[in-house]
């Protein structure tokens, strides 16, 4: 090679990486966004948050993959999880460091009330956004706080829609409950949803007469059901995680004790895909839950983006969209619609977007809400559940009357073990 | 509270209080002999329940037919843990004390690191065996009783009494007895000391691998759930005598019935908080637990 040949060839390889340089400096000009999701992906609520995990995981690489957040030139965003091992301490620790180590400029998660409730506190005092998912306690969106947002229901509404669906029931068939027994888990979750049902039970006269907590991770439900079967009520409300509502359900069909107006699971475990593969699924028949989303919504929906939500959860999980599924998802198009709109990857700015934020349309209602709108304490008032029964094993959407489905009919009251 | 109800709580806290007491059969074995209290107990119970889970989801083998493999498994786990974990530092500390009080931080480290080991192998979801038969409820005046739990209960009994015996009217039962009794001496007539806690920690993590089998089929298995058991194992072998076989069934029982006719009265929680002021009591009167000798 001579030498004129050699400088050449050296220009050209120099002018390659300058061009190289220059491209890659026009596609990675916006920085990533960097969303944290603090989710309980160890301990006993990891099944839920694993399912979580998979649903934002998936909708960010949809928003990504659509060319990321086009107002912040293309941003991508990227999402830093961190594992609250189902622990409050854990997840405020977890939030501290994925706010003031990860710079995250907005946060979603943490499935357990009794984790959101502290970790949404810390989010509050380091002005960082959280966009709520799963999480019902009341107060999260009762705090006066400017920086929290919640996209479902909270759990006032849950009761109030397990009782709406009870009243429903005896208008339409003559008869119904009158005494209720309550069993729950022990901790925020379970209790606030206590507290709220005997409210409104009292108020459209409902008799409680029992009233069980049970702390996590229990061995056995039969002291439990025995004072269920020696109260007689008329149908029980259970507010359960997966490991223990999968027991008592076990349990329950054992001892073939019978409600005439059945189970009431406000979800948790009933809610878990989970759930149904451990169990004989004559166990959970004429079983009525509180779904946190629109369980039939593949049957309804055409959003090709939600289709293939779906699609993408059976190649990560091996079985289909949950409610955990769909509100991870709904929570990272809800963030990627704050962005779009707030032209920026600051705190402020994002949180002045979320409150502003009025969704009609597209993947984020996948829950099966009509809209996203917050109150001024950061709560979506058009959140709701529907009340599924298990007819033959699958979930039928019973309550709203006009979300049910033309061929399902509620089996009214419940047939007793003897007769199925 | 009418007297069905009572005795239908009567019955449930039998069967529970047998099965508490049949879980902590090897723990109370292991503490008597080898003066160990080993915290790994339920992670080892949960690694039971697991092999059992794992014989029907893959190979579709029977639950009780598992135990045949269950049993096996972790005897040599058993042993193989207490030879190469726990062995160094017995030789180490014996010269200075009798109760290496610091095995239990040794075995305390083999339970965090099998429970993580669990979830990072098994993850975190809750699984369920099922088998493919029914065993029948059996109604006994109008008190129904699960035939699984019957079948765990009655052999915590058949275990308890078939160690006893063994204990008693066996070579190697003597020689475990000697032990116990005296490690120094045992070993000065010849006993291999070290041999005899290998196959005592094999021995009562076998007993952990028959329960593994026989509560499998109904209870969901996750990587915590052997804390749960762990924990009330201790409470059962401490009120019943650390060290006595007889004692762990009957501190099981005492706690399951207590359990089970107290929360009748009172909130399951407040019943489980109860039967520990009990076990308190019960300690304050008599030190050396239920079937403990002074």
């Amino acid at each position: 090679m001579s030498k004129s040949n050699w400088a050449r060839s050296v220009q050209k390889v120099l002018m390659a990486g300058a061009m190289t340089a220059a491209m890659g400096s026009s596609a990675f000009a916006a920085e990533a966004v960097k969303m944290g999701c603090v989710l309980p992906l160890s301990g006993g609520s990891a099944a839920v948050g694993n399912q979580t995990k998979v649903g934002v995981e998936i909708a960010a690489k949809q928003i990504n993959d659509a060319g990321g957040i086009k107002s912040l030139d293309g941003a991508m965003l990227e999402v830093v999880f961190a594992d609250s091992q189902s622990k409050p301490d854990v997840g405020v620790t977890e939030t501290e460091r994925v706010i003031a180590r990860e710079n995250v400029s907005v946060l979603c998660g943490a499935f357990n009330s009794a984790v959101t409730f502290p970790a949404t506190e810390v989010a509050e005092r380091m002005k960082t956004p959280w966009v709520v998912v799963g999480s019902v306690k009341d107060e999260i969106t009762e705090r006066d706080f400017k920086y929290i947002f919640r996209i479902n229901n909270k759990a006032t509404y849950d009761a109030r829609e397990q009782i709406d669906a009870m009243d429903m029931l005896k208008d339409e068939f003559g008869s119904g409950p009158k005494t209720l027994a309550m069993l729950y888990e022990g901790s925020d979750w379970g209790r606030s949803h206590a507290a709220n049902v005997k409210v409104i039970a009292a108020e459209r006269g409902y008799e409680i007469v029992v009233d069980e907590a049970a702390p996590p991770n229990q061995t056995d439900f039969g002291n439990q059901l025995l004072k269920i079967r020696a109260a007689k009520p008329d149908a029980v409300i259970v507010a359960l995680y997966t490991p223990d509502h999968l027991l008592f359900t076990r349990q329950m069909m054992e001892q073939r004790l019978d409600l005439p107006f059945g189970v009431h699971s406000v979800g948790g475990g009933m809610e878990d895909p989970a759930f149904y593969k451990a169990l004989p699924p004559e166990a959970a028949f004429y079983a009525f839950v509180q779904e946190d989303w629109q369980i039939d919504i593949l049957k309804v929906s055409t959003d090709p983006a939600i289709l293939s939500a779906d699609e993408a959860t059976k190649a990560a999980l091996g079985y289909g969209m949950s409610a955990y599924t769909a509100q991870g998802i709904s929570a990272v198009y809800v963030i990627a619609d704050a962005l779009e709109r707030a032209k920026s990857a600051d705190r402020e700015a994002l949180r002045a977007a979320l409150a502003e934020t009025d969704i009609q349309s597209g993947p984020a209602l996948v829950t099966g809400y009509n809209r996203i709108k917050f109150d001024e304490q950061g709560q979506n008032t058009f959140a709701h559940g529907v009340i599924s029964q298990n007819i033959g094993g699958e979930r039928k959407t019973m309550w709203p009357k006009e979300n049910r489905a033309a061929d399902s009919t509620p089996v009214w009251p419940v047939p007793a073990w003897s007769d199925r | 509270m009418d007297a069905f109800i009572l005795s239908y709580a009567v019955v449930n806290g039998l069967l529970q209080g047998a099965i508490y007491g049949g879980v902590a059969l090897g723990l109370s074995l292991i503490f008597g002999v080898l003066r160990v209290v080993n915290f790994a107990h339920g992670s080892f119970l949960m690694l039971s329940l697991y092999i059992s889970f794992w014989c029907w989801s893959l190979f579709g083998m029977d639950p009780y037919l598992s135990a045949l493999i269950n049993i096996p498994a972790m005897f040599a786990l058993g042993y193989m843990v207490q030879s190469v974990i726990i062995a160094p530092l017995i030789k180490r500390e014996s010269a200075m004390v009798v109760e290496p009080l610091s095995a239990l931080l040794l075995t305390a480290g083999v339970f965090l690191v099998m429970d993580n080991a669990a979830l990072m192998a098994f993850g975190p979801d809750v699984r369920a065996l099922q088998a493919g038969y029914y065993v029948p409820t059996i109604v006994v005046g109008g008190i129904p009783i699960s035939g699984q739990r019957l079948i765990a209960a009655l052999a915590a009994f058949a275990v308890a009494g078939g160690i006893s015996y063994w204990l008693r009217h066996s070579d190697m039962g003597r020689a475990i007895r000697a032990t116990a009794q005296n490690r120094d001496a045992a070993a000065m007539s010849g006993i291999n000391v070290s041999s005899v806690y290998a196959m005592t920690f094999g021995l009562g993590c076998s007993v952990l691998g028959l329960f593994g089998a026989l509560i499998a089929p109904f209870l969901p298995i996750s990587p915590a759930i052997g804390l749960a058991f762990g924990i009330k194992s201790f409470i059962v072998v401490v009120l019943g005598g650390l060290g006595s076989i007889s004692g762990a069934i009957v501190g099981g029982i005492v706690i399951g019935v207590f359990e089970a006719v107290a929360s009748q009265f009172v909130t399951a929680t407040s019943a489980s908080i109860g039967s520990l002021v009990l076990f308190i009591l019960i300690l304050i009167f008599r030190p050396q637990g239920i079937m403990g000798r002074a």
